[in-house]
């Protein structure tokens, strides 16, 4: 099995919060489910295309000659990639659900100690998601496409914030 | 080695004239000394970068801008921290307990001192969530923010108003004074002021909430505000109303006032720190007191007055 669905399954989840987080805090309106949904939408457009880019990059890897142990090295290290993402989408998920369900002081406690420190390690995520993906013997191949993975992901908010948000609505 | 002072930066790029609500012009490098000598180099660094015309003079309209996107991105905490839901819950059962009374009979008049974006105010028009007699006016000394409020609630066709100006001086008397993250801005004396108007007004209650002060508040606001705020006056501001937050009892002592019971609610040692980013302390004529109580039910344990300082300390703020 390759970890290549859930990697990519994983990585529109998160362009899609990450359209979200560009809208949020750009509009006061009190009822802003169109809008919410329509941040959404652009990030995970803007994640689709960005995630061309490891993607090709896997692509141009396993052109080489020594395509079955490249391919090993990249699914190895993909699995590795996938791990630490894994656990901190776990996180953020079981942050959301306390927040939406249980009453509004543990849906304060959701968000000061889940979901807003969680927003700031997203660096740190992706950075042990590359290191994992090395480490796991992905090597160098797995490094390289991990790195422009996380670096696709992370730029989903701030392209999206500039192409449609930077102006208060 | 420089005291820090904490200062905000909004809280001096804008000025006006409490006679007549007139906007006065703000110099620029005179905001910057201010912070420079209060020890907040990187404050003072913000400022520095904000557009000012040829005489030094802050640009009016660029400040309204920056300041209606910064309480956008503010209006984003409140939402995420529900606070609307913590008012409700307190406000809820304090209008229940006003109509209980027998001796008020509505409609009743909600009154949003500094209301910003009308967050607040909107948001309860929206819900519906105090019922259809309680009337809702936001009042801010900003004319800015007053307007973009206005514009807000009329794009959605909210039934609540907003009003530029003092609060205190309105036509309609207030039944509830409520105020959310206002109190930190006056020091301990004019707290009591605050307070005092408006006991002396026909008011029933104030309810007002602001941050809780606990050793974690700097550091919780910091991390928050990191994530969620991104323009560098909103990060530094929101730590430093964190830092300037009074604690449980300047604020029983200041409530203290005559012809008003003053009620914290969820005091430290009665709440959990990461649960209670905000409450509040309430003022309420004293036979509003009982049915309030009896409103909130099992929560009300967690409604404490001055006594709660202890014999010493309470009896300091009789």
């Amino acid at each position: 099995m390759t970890p290549a669905v859930p990697l990519m399954l994983l990585g529109l989840v998160d362009a899609a919060f990450s359209g979200f987080r560009a809208y949020a805090g750009r509009d006061a309106r009190i009822r802003k489910a169109r809008g919410n949904l329509r941040a959404a939408g652009r990030g995970l457009a803007v994640g689709a295309a960005l995630l061309l880019a490891p993607t090709l990059a896997a692509a141009l890897l396993l052109a080489t000659p020594d395509r079955a142990r490249t391919y090993a090295a990249l699914t190895s290290g993909g699995w590795g990639f996938l791990l630490p993402l894994a656990l901190y989408a776990a996180a953020v998920l079981l942050s959301l659900a306390v927040y939406f369900t249980l009453p509004f002081r543990a849906g304060t406690l959701a968000m000061v100690i889940g979901l807003g420190p969680l927003t700031l390690l997203r660096p740190v995520a992706v950075a042990t998601a590359c290191l994992a993906a090395a480490l796991n013997h992905g090597g160098a191949p797995a490094l390289l496409v991990g790195a422009i993975a996380g670096a696709a992901v992370l730029c989903v908010e701030p392209i999206v914030y500039r192409r449609w948000y930077r102006e208060v609505q | 080695m420089l005291r820090v002072r904490h200062l905000e930066i909004s809280d001096l790029i804008t000025a006006v004239d409490l006679a007549d609500g007139r906007r006065l012009p703000v110099r620029r490098d005179e905001v910057v000394r201010q912070l420079r000598d209060s020890g907040d180099e990187p404050a003072a660094r913000i400022v520095a970068g904000l557009p000012a015309d040829r005489d030094g003079t802050l640009d009016p309209d660029a400040v309204d801008r920056l300041l209606i996107s910064v309480h956008t991105e503010l209006q984003r905490l409140s939402e995420e921290l529900r606070i609307g839901n913590r008012l409700v819950h307190l406000l809820g059962p304090l209008f229940t307990a006003i109509r209980a009374d027998g001796g008020h009979p509505g409609p009743y008049r909600l009154v949003d001192i500094g209301c910003g974006l009308g967050y607040l105010v909107r948001w309860l028009a929206a819900t519906g969530a105090l019922g259809p007699d309680v009337e809702l006016i936001g009042v801010d000394l900003n004319a800015a923010l007053v307007g973009e409020a206005d514009r807000l609630a009329r794009a959605e066709g909210l039934d609540c108003r907003f009003v530029h100006g003092n609060a205190f001086e309105l036509p309609e008397a207030a039944t509830v004074y409520v105020s959310t993250g206002v109190l930190h801005h006056f020091g301990a004396a004019a707290l009591a002021g605050f307070f005092r108007t408006q006991a002396a007004s026909p008011a029933l209650a104030f309810c007002h909430f602001d941050i809780a002060a606990t050793s974690l508040a700097p550091i919780g606001a910091r991390v928050f505000h990191r994530a969620r705020m991104r323009h560098p006056l909103g990060r530094h501001d929101g730590v430093v109303s964190a830092r300037r937050a009074h604690d449980d009892e300047t604020l029983l002592r200041a409530a203290a006032v005559p012809g008003m019971r003053a009620l914290l609610y969820e005091p430290r040692g009665l709440s959990n720190p990461f649960c209670t980013t905000l409450r509040p302390i309430l003022g309420v004529r004293p036979q509003l007191e009982p049915p309030l109580r009896q409103a909130l039910g099992r929560a009300s344990r967690r409604l404490v007055g001055p006594e709660h300082l202890g014999p010493v300390r309470g009896e300091a703020t009789r």
